[in-house]
């Protein structure tokens, strides 16, 4: 597969590591009441879709950024690659 | 309290060994050679405190796009944006000071670290240099694509590398320190396999 | 050192004799041959025995779809089995061998097998050997694993080197045949950057084969002036011997290229280079793969593809016969007939299935139309066929043909579904095409010659134009279209004998009805039933007769019927060329430490930890086994001093203006109140609680800290740093760069560890215990002005520092080391008493962090902080995981001390059965201590804190051994810590 890295263009998936479902990034608040239900879901629950999935890349052999990339997993088709630190500001990640 | 000084620790002094121990070869149509000397300091740029305009009034030069290189004012130092936040300035110097005098030059706009022992350097140019590095390099190394000045970190042979276009036909290439010896062993069996 | 079978024409260079040995006799060819060809030319026939049944078998085709003619080439260690004589290209020197019988090939011991195929049909594995259930280890098993696989492999290591590669396009041109040859000129002279890659050794495909013309020239010499001009191109790069077999996302290609392959030296150069291709377009112009018609008995030697026939007339100047028939179903067949008669050769009949007025009329030919052949005669090479009108009609080469499939494969290596075409009766590519990939000529169902060439070129042009490319103003290379109808017939259902579809797996006409008859009927079930299609050729020739079949016997059409699809490769790959460099020692590239030079020079033994060679211990004269140099290393160590490269250990230098609460966030114990000059251990978890790794953290400086990490977690953590950085917290300002291989660092570990770095570090920095104490660090200059950084840590549980140096200095600081502590009998060190030492002191390491433990297991749980957010806090405090009868980590002594104890066992209290249900814990660690003169091991044990003297036995089930160990402090040697302190 090729990702088409945001800063760095067309690279080989080679260069990079999978994790997995992008909602990795939405960590629950360890102050939440249900924090101990809410991390278990976080950590335990993924959707599986047939289609498209945002999923996490890292480049490890490249310039180390963590990227969201939507891929289809019935074609491989990539639909959009965006940084994950753009990704996370977004959902309202910060400090 | 004093130390207990026996005798003078210049006795010990040390002396520096290449990791390559200056490797220098001509093949046929073809050169390779270890930058010895080469001092590498990471900058690390702040987040949310731009060091952009230090950073270019510190080298005479603007902060190239990432995947780019520049020079700066004085050519003495090369700038490689390897990412968003990280640039390596690359210049000649022999002692193991490097980064106090990046640190002294931008005067605290960036973070910078000594990457100087991190990576062995191996220059390598010659009329079939792109067929050589064909054999290990993912990249696409035309001109069209890759001109004099890109830069990009890579992998080659499971080794993580950054690679410079120095010139049409020559590319500097730094790898993991201590794995010296299997990069230089995968450009000598690429070198060789080509001939 | 004739070959009564060479004609005049060609393509051969009649001037280049070369000799070769098929089965150790002497015969001859010329450059230009492949083996089947010259094999044709000396009269050679018969050439192979086929998998199942040993039938005598013959070349059948004159390309890489090639099911019979599988021969061995070359010897000893170089022999490689299974090689098509049909794309293997004559060298002087050759040797070849005929494969797959016992005895000669003429007289196989093994043909009896044929006389046992009444129980040997279609799914048989599945039905025979069932009874008695015991002979199928014994008697069975061994005797079918005998009989089967093809070819024999050397059993010795491959001698010949491989090498991979990249290659990056704006077009990849699959096919050097007229369309594809005319793609790759009309997007060369754009000025596009275009590879052209094709299987055979000649560019031009069939246009070699045939006698057809290309404006005004011959078909050949225009191919030939066709590549001259690509290969004068700088953007074109031409690759004969190469194969594209796969077809993969986004536009990338594997291709095989044979280097050395056709040469009788092959030593040094790369023998197959393994290319990945990237692409941003491609074009498949594969050609077409002509298919045969069943009728009974229709492997004999001598029966051909009639286009190959043809093939071996006109492009290497050899008849395959001598008296040489014609069984068709479509215009094509014909023209075997006429190409060969136009060569003197003698042709007895033409046989033409479908009810026409005859094509052409050649004297003395019987010419029948609406006929059908069925059945042949002579056991090793055909003598003569049988009509269905009972006529014998003599001939020694049958050329057969049914027709042509175009070569789909590579559109379906992404699931792409052929769909049915009525006019050429054949598949052709679907529309859902690997992205980027169009499909020309023979390959898109254009059978034609000259719609082929307008085809590729064509094709070529809107792919440059998707480009941004404006296409050159050449046209299309001008021809004449050939007739090509066809009715479609796929097997004569008189004759007696078995009528054969897969020659290579050995499947007929009767398989497939039989397979109907048991309900495999979808094409998915015909195959796995009957191993249609599933040999080394995969089912090139055999596939579309047998789905025909299936469809008549079910009533279906074929389109409704479906066809199975394609995986890669198209044909085989050498496991060596998917291997490429990555063999013996080069398999993976290798990590030195740097004192690796020193510790070579003495007497280190190298253990391989992840892609470090570390030094595991140092030998000396005398010591008469591995303990002897690691009990003294150990105590030498407490004793005196000693010294231990460390630099392996994971560096990572983190700088920010956050940077101390991001590690509070990281740790799980806190992080956020380390002073300047002072380091800490630390203890990461995963998010789910379990421990994950730990190391020390030094703060160096303002906003700039050094984490150690374990040597086998380096990467991970670094990774998962850089998660935490980028998609937890966006906004904290911290930064990481790998500093491992910045650093050579060296533990130095004992007594008179001060002492001896004492006199190493310059003026005036001060390393004494009131200055520099435990858990201290900073950054000084050593020897005379090196710049350096000393940690004053200890795993060894002794008064320990670790210095690190520029790494270029470290073979320097080791010999400095060595030197100054000479007085002190300073000796190195290697991971085995570093083992020894931590295991002495009770310390975890990668046996204790396993994955399966978490703080309370190991006896830190009181680390991990209740007050702050970070890793693995909140799922650490799930009841699961804190079950008040959890394991704890505690130590372990042999009750009868002589024993020695064995990692893995498992604690059984005594009196209990040794069972999982009364399963108590496990030991991970275990060494023998030299200070304590015992056998020692670190372990976890339900409620062990709580069991201090306890005994219970350590079970070790898989050695058979069991030893009573008493429950102990994991902490051996000097418990209350007072050595480091000093």
């Amino acid at each position: 597969m090729i990702i088409n890295h945001p800063l760095l263009g067309p690279r080989d998936a080679a260069e990079f590591v999978y994790l997995g479902d992008a909602s990795l990034i939405d960590r629950p608040d360890w102050q939440d009441p249900l924090a101990a239900e809410k991390f278990h879901d976080y950590l335990y629950l993924r959707d599986n879709p047939v289609g498209n999935h945002r999923e996490l890349w890292y480049h490890e052999q490249g310039d180390r950024s963590w990227l969201v990339v939507t891929r289809n997993t019935l074609t491989h088709e990539i639909i959009k690659v965006e940084l994950a630190t753009d990704v996370a500001r977004k959902r309202g990640r910060s400090r | 309290m004093s130390k207990s000084v026996s005798e003078p620790a210049s006795e010990y002094r040390l002396h520096p060994m290449p990791f390559l121990g200056g490797y220098d070869q001509v093949f046929s149509g073809l050169s390779l050679r270890e930058a010895v000397g080469l001092a590498i300091v990471s900058i690390a740029l702040p987040r949310g405190n731009p060091a952009g305009p230090a950073l270019e009034k510190a080298f005479g030069t603007a902060l190239p796009e990432v995947g780019k290189s520049a020079n700066a004012a004085n050519d003495k130092y090369r700038l490689l944006r390897l990412g968003s936040e990280q640039v390596f300035v690359l210049f000649e110097h022999a002692t193991a000071d490097a980064e106090s005098e990046i640190a002294a030059l931008i005067g605290g706009a960036a973070y910078t670290t000594d990457q100087t022992d991190s990576w062995v350097a191996l220059s390598v140019q010659g009329a079939r240099v792109r067929a050589v590095l064909a054999r290990i390099c993912p990249l696409d190394l035309h001109g069209g694509v890759f001109a004099i000045g890109n830069v990009a970190r890579t992998s080659m042979e499971h080794l993580g590398t950054i690679i410079l276009r120095t010139d049409e036909d020559q590319f500097l290439l730094l790898s993991a320190s201590s794995s010296a010896q299997s990069f230089l062993h995968a450009l000598e069996t690429s070198i060789r396999y080509t001939a | 050192m004739s070959q009564p079978h060479r004609i005049n024409g060609g393509l051969t260079d009649r001037t280049q004799a070369l000799h070769f040995t098929f089965n150790g006799k002497a015969m001859q060819g010329y450059a230009g041959d492949t083996l089947a060809s010259a094999l044709l030319a000396n009269g050679q026939r018969l050439v192979g025995r086929s998998f199942k049944y040993h039938r005598p078998r013959g070349i059948f085709s004159a390309g890489s779809e090639e099911p019979n003619a599988l021969v061995e080439l070359r010897r000893d260690a170089h022999c490689e089995p299974n090689t098509r004589a049909t794309v293997a290209e004559l060298f002087d020197g050759l040797e070849a061998r005929s494969q797959n019988h016992r005895g000669s090939l003429e007289f196989d011991l093994m043909a009896a097998t044929d006389l046992l195929s009444p129980f040997l049909s279609a799914g048989f594995y599945y039905k025979t050997f069932m009874w008695p259930k015991a002979f199928w280890e014994k008697f069975y098993e061994p005797i079918i694993r005998a009989s089967a696989g093809l070819g024999r492999l050397s059993g010795q290591s491959d001698p010949d080197f491989y090498d991979k590669g990249f290659l990056h396009c704006d077009l990849l041109v699959i096919g050097a045949g007229p369309a594809g040859l005319a793609a790759a000129l009309a997007a060369g002279r754009s000025g596009a950057r275009v590879v052209l890659a094709d299987e055979d050794f000649v560019l031009g495909g069939r246009l070699n084969a045939e006698t057809m013309q290309i404006g005004g020239q011959m078909g050949s010499a225009w191919a030939a002036a066709a590549g001259g001009e690509l290969a004068a191109m700088g953007n074109v790069r031409l690759m004969p011997r190469t194969t594209v077999y796969g077809a993969y996302d986004h536009g990338i290609f594997g291709a095989l290229e044979r280097r050395t392959d056709h040469l009788a030296d092959t030593t040094g150069a790369p023998r197959q280079i393994l290319w990945r291709v990237y692409a941003r377009r491609s074009i498949l112009a594969a050609g077409a793969t002509e298919r045969p018609i069943a009728f009974a008995n229709n492997d004999r030697p001598g029966v051909m593809l009639a286009g190959a026939v043809r093939t071996y007339a006109n492009r290497f100047g050899v008849t395959p016969g001598r008296r040489v028939a014609v069984f068709t179903n479509n215009d094509d067949g014909w023209r075997t007939a006429t190409d060969l008669a136009g060569k003197g050769v003698e042709i007895t009949a033409i046989i033409d299935t479908r009810k026409i007025r005859p094509l052409a009329s050649i004297p003395g030919v019987v010419i029948m139309t609406g006929a059908h052949v069925t059945g042949t005669a002579g056991r090793k090479g055909i003598k003569a066929i049988t009509l269905n009108t009972g006529q014998r009609i003599p001939a020694d080469c049958l050329a057969v043909s049914g027709g042509w499939n175009p070569n789909v494969h590579l559109t379906c290596h992404q699931r792409g579904r052929p769909v049915w075409d009525n006019d050429i009766s054949a598949f052709v590519p679907g529309g859902d095409l690997p992205p980027g990939m169009t499909v020309a000529g023979a390959a898109n169902g254009t059978l034609t010659l000259a719609a082929a060439l307008k085809e590729g070129h064509a094709t070529a042009n809107a792919a440059l134009k998707s480009l941004g490319f404006t296409p050159s103003r050449s046209q299309a290379p001008v021809a004449e279209d050939e007739p090509r109808t066809l009715e479609a017939f796929w097997h004569v259902r008189a004759g007696r004998g078995r009528a054969w579809l897969d020659f290579q797996n050995d499947v007929t006409v009767k398989d497939v009805k039989l397979a109907h008859q048991e309900g495999f009927r979808s094409v998915e079930h015909l195959k796995r039933y009957t191993t249609l299609g599933m040999a080394t050729d995969q089912g090139r020739t055999a596939n579309i007769p047998a789905l025909a079949i299936m469809a008549e016997c079910t009533g279906k059409t074929i389109a409704e019927t479906g066809t199975t699809i394609f995986r890669p490769p198209y044909t085989p790959v050498p496991i060596g060329a998917l291997a490429g460099r990555a063999r013996g020692k080069d398999f993976r590239p290798y990590r030195l430490t740097p004192s690796h030079k020193w510790a070579s020079e003495n007497g280190a033994t190298f253990v391989e930890t992840g892609n470090w060679l570390r030094a595991q211990w140092f030998a000396r004269p005398g010591e008469k086994g591995w303990r002897d140099s690691v009990d003294r290393e150990v105590r030498m160590t407490r004793a005196s001093v000693g010294i231990c490269d460390v630099t392996t250990l994971g560096k990572i230098d983190i700088q920010g203006r956050d940077a101390a609460e991001f590690l509070n966030r990281i740790y799980a114990n806190g992080f956020a109140k380390l002073a300047v000059g002072k380091v800490r251990y630390g203890l990461m978890l995963r998010e789910d609680g379990i421990a994950y790794d730990d190391g020390t953290t030094a703060h160096l400086a303002e906003n700039h800290y050094v984490m150690t990490t374990t040597t086998a977690n380096a990467v991970l953590v670094f990774r998962r740093l850089e998660f935490a950085r980028q998609c937890l917290w966006p906004d904290l300002d911290v930064h990481l760069i790998s500093a491992t291989d910045g650093w050579a660092q060296f533990a130095v570990a004992g007594p008179n560890a001060r002492a001896l770095l004492a006199k190493l570090v310059d003026a005036p920095f001060d390393i004494s215990n009131e200055a520099f104490p435990f858990m201290a660090c900073a950054s000084l200059s050593v020897c005379g002005g090196t710049p350096a950084r000393l940690f004053r840590i200890s795993f060894s549980g002794e008064l320990a520092y670790e210095i690190a140096v520029p790494a270029r200095f470290g073979d320097a600081m080791i010999r400095a080391l060595m030197a100054a502590g000479k007085e002190f009998d300073a000796i190195p060190y290697g991971t085995e008493a570093l083992g020894v030492m931590r295991i002495e002191k009770g310390h975890a390491a990668g046996n204790e962090l396993n994955g399966q433990t978490t703080a309370l297991n190991l006896g830190l749980g009181r680390m991990v902080s209740k007050k702050k957010d970070c890793i693995g806090n909140v799922l650490s405090e799930r009841a699961e995981l804190n079950r008040p009868d959890a394991v704890r980590l505690v130590g372990f002594k042999p009750v009868d001390r002589a024993e020695s104890l064995a990692a893995g066992a498992h604690f059984i209290n005594r009196g209990d059965p040794a069972d999982m249900d009364h399963d108590q814990g496990w030991m991970s660690s275990v060494a023998f201590s030299p200070m304590l003169g015992h056998s020692i091991g670190l372990g976890f044990i339900s409620r062990g804190h709580e069991r201090m003297g306890e005994i219970v036995r350590a079970v070790d089930p898989i050695r058979k051994r069991e030893v009573e160990v008493e429950i102990t402090s994991p902490h051996f040697f000097d418990p209350e810590g007072e050595r480091l302190r000093v």
